[in-house]
């Protein structure tokens, strides 16, 4: 296990490759990618553009599929998982941050942030009770009747933080997430990661090209070329 | 609570969302086109229900009544139909007979003649099955003790704008004489004391006179050609022969329908052209909800690509496209139902179509409105279902950030 402590891993994977075939030509964006995350680690993954973190993160997220090697997730090898049970998975183990806001306009921010708790069967009075509990997390208890279109850009990502904690997830993915914030927005989002990760064990899992945000993570895993290039922390 | 009725309460959540927080001017377009397929699928269905309605009316009203009832195969006539009528005529439901006389007859006035039905009656019974005797144009019906009077449909006298015009005696007035050639070789002058026109092609090609006419024309006594039987209500006609022939009617008994073989052809003409007009506005307004829900998945890729990645189950996005689709269709057949009911049936009320068969307004049947609003819903799912799952097909990613 790469000189970690088993116990203490929530994300592995061995030999992790990604091939796109593009009409004729195949990019192959992941090579042999091994690498293991702790749990309770606010890990980021740092490259230049092309370099494959997204791709990694998309892979790691179940949002696509390796063409070769293993994922193991708090010990299950997700590679033999149906496509329902990996949307299972997604729902009940991992939360998302994507780089666009990536709420429903039709949904109030509470309605946002339970409709996962929604889909895993909790009960009107539940969900409502955990979005508000998540959105005090993020500091938005008094934005909760607002919709989108009424709130900043950092709102809106602080939503989408509100909604991948509201199932507790195992790992909370996030994709660039100050990349359309300005840099006060910026800031109190990643001091809000930084917090979560602190204060409720979270592990995190955050693509970033922003070289200053090595500076509050635990780990740096650096990429360049689909391959990992080094790692600090 | 269970994994299905979860996925579904999620659906019809999002649905609902969708609908009440989206743009109201698209849902409200979707459901004036849903309203006027409706109305599209319903009007021609409720002209040709119409029509046949006021078919069976004319036939019942003008022609037959309800039940006919006529002598056995090898008989002529009825002997004693008074004692026929005083079997039947405290039967629950019946409230009205008359036994009458039907021959052929030549008509013929100045150079014009042709060969008509007539119907010798006793005008006080008459009144009680036919509505002939309120529908006189011109001058006034018979009474009983009329001799050489007769009374005739418009299509016989001419001149009234009927469509036999060609055949007709070419104008004929109240007053006028006609010559009357029956079967038997009897030829007598009748003077012309009523016109009438029930706006029925068929009954107005009849001519009446009274039953003590015809007898002395025949040389015969207390018989009849048929008793007709009217009913209190049209439908239940077949509860009565049996009821008859325990009462010790050993005639043939007959309800009306058997004598309308017009009725019988313009409904199976019409059910083919229901079906056809049917079919194609079923498709039409598939093909409508089909676009919305088209555009809808087209706009909403990323959001769909979105739910799919937070973990929402594929199955609980289409669920939530059919919804809507099926909100939409079920709110068009409301308001299809409320175009029909007060707008366009009280216009053909004022303002019926004129056939052959009579005036015709709008009928909207309940089993019609009621299959072709179920057909419009099982149409608008199936279009809200095909788009949607299209649009779950694709991978995540490409929905998330495809081109």
């Amino acid at each position: 296990m790469m000189g970690r402590d088993a116990q203490d891993t929530i994300i592995a994977t061995r030999n992790l490759s990604r091939t796109y075939t593009i009409g004729k030509v195949q990019v192959q964006a992941l090579k042999n990618v091994t690498l293991d995350i702790r749990r309770g680690e606010f890990a980021a993954i740092m490259g230049k553009s092309g370099s494959g973190k997204s791709t990694l993160l998309h892979q790691l997220g179940l949002l696509d599929t390796p063409t070769e090697g293993e994922i193991m997730i708090d010990g299950i090898e997700i590679s033999g998982l149906s496509e329902a049970a990996r949307t299972r998975f997604r729902l009940e183990k991992f939360g998302y941050v994507f780089q666009e806001y990536a709420i429903l306009p039709e949904l109030t921010a509470l309605e946002n942030v339970y409709l996962p708790a929604m889909a895993l069967g909790l009960s009107q009075g539940e969900c409502t009770r955990n979005g508000m509990d998540a959105l005090e997390k993020v500091g938005l208890t008094e934005r909760a009747d607002h919709r989108p279109r009424e709130m900043s850009g950092g709102e809106q990502q602080r939503v989408a933080i509100a909604r991948a904690l509201i199932n507790k997830p195992k790992i909370l993915f996030a994709d660039e997430p100050t990349a359309n914030l300005d840099s006060a927005s910026s800031k109190q989002i990643l001091e809000l990661f930084r917090g979560l990760n602190r204060d409720l064990g979270q592990t995190i899992l955050m693509v970033t090209h922003e070289l200053e945000d090595a500076d509050i993570v635990d780990q740096v895993i650096w990429l360049a070329d689909g391959e990992v290039v080094g790692r600090e922390g | 609570m269970t994994s299905t009725t979860t996925e579904l309460k999620v659906s019809a959540f999002l649905a609902y969302k969708f609908i009440a927080k989206g743009n109201r001017g698209t849902s409200a377009l979707t459901i004036l086109i849903m309203a006027l397929a409706f109305v599209n699928l319903m009007f021609t269905t409720s002209v040709f229900d119409g029509m046949g309605d006021a078919t069976e009316k004319q036939v019942i009203d003008t022609l037959y009544s309800n039940i006919v009832i006529e002598p056995k195969d090898e008989e002529i006539y009825i002997e004693n139909p008074d004692s026929v009528v005083k079997k039947i005529i405290n039967v629950p439901g019946v409230i009205g007979t008359s036994a009458q006389y039907v021959t052929g007859a030549t008509i013929a006035y100045e150079e014009q003649s042709g060969a008509w039905s007539i119907r010798a009656v006793d005008p006080a019974d008459e009144r009680t099955v036919s509505t002939v005797p309120d529908m006189m144009i011109e001058g006034e019906y018979l009474s009983r003790s009329d001799t050489r009077e007769i009374i005739i449909g418009k299509e016989i006298a001419g001149g009234h704008g009927g469509s036999l015009e060609h055949t007709s005696l070419g104008g004929v007035v109240v007053g006028d004489t006609v010559e009357v050639a029956f079967t038997n070789g009897v030829r007598r002058e009748y003077r012309v004391k009523g016109i009438f026109d029930t706006n029925f092609i068929q009954s107005n090609q009849l001519a009446y006179v009274t039953e003590k006419e015809l007898e002395s024309v025949l040389g015969i006594h207390d018989m009849a050609s048929q008793i007709l039987v009217k009913t209190d209500t049209k439908g239940e006609e077949d509860r009565f022969p049996n009821q008859f022939v325990e009462l010790g009617v050993h005639e043939d008994i007959k309800p009306w329908i058997v004598y309308a073989g017009i009725v019988a052809t313009l409904t199976q003409s019409f059910d083919a052209l229901n079906a056809l007009t049917g079919a194609i506005g079923f498709f039409v307004a598939g093909v409508t909800i089909f676009i919305v829900i088209y555009v809808s998945t087209v706009s909403k890729r990323r959001q769909m690509g979105i739910l799919r990645a937070i973990g929402i189950k594929e199955s609980i996005i289409v669920r939530s496209y059919i919804f809507q689709a099926v909100f939409y269709a079920v709110c068009g057949c409301i308001a299809g139902l409320v175009i029909m009911f007060a707008i366009l049936v009280p216009y053909f009320i004022k303002h019926p179509m004129v056939f052959p068969m009579g005036n015709v307004t709008l009928l909207i049947e309940q089993k019609a409105a009621i299959t072709r609003s179920a057909g419009l819903i099982i149409s608008a799912a199936i279009a809200g279902f095909l788009p949607s799952w299209r649009a779950v097909r694709e991978t995540i990613l490409d929905a998330i950030w495809g081109d």
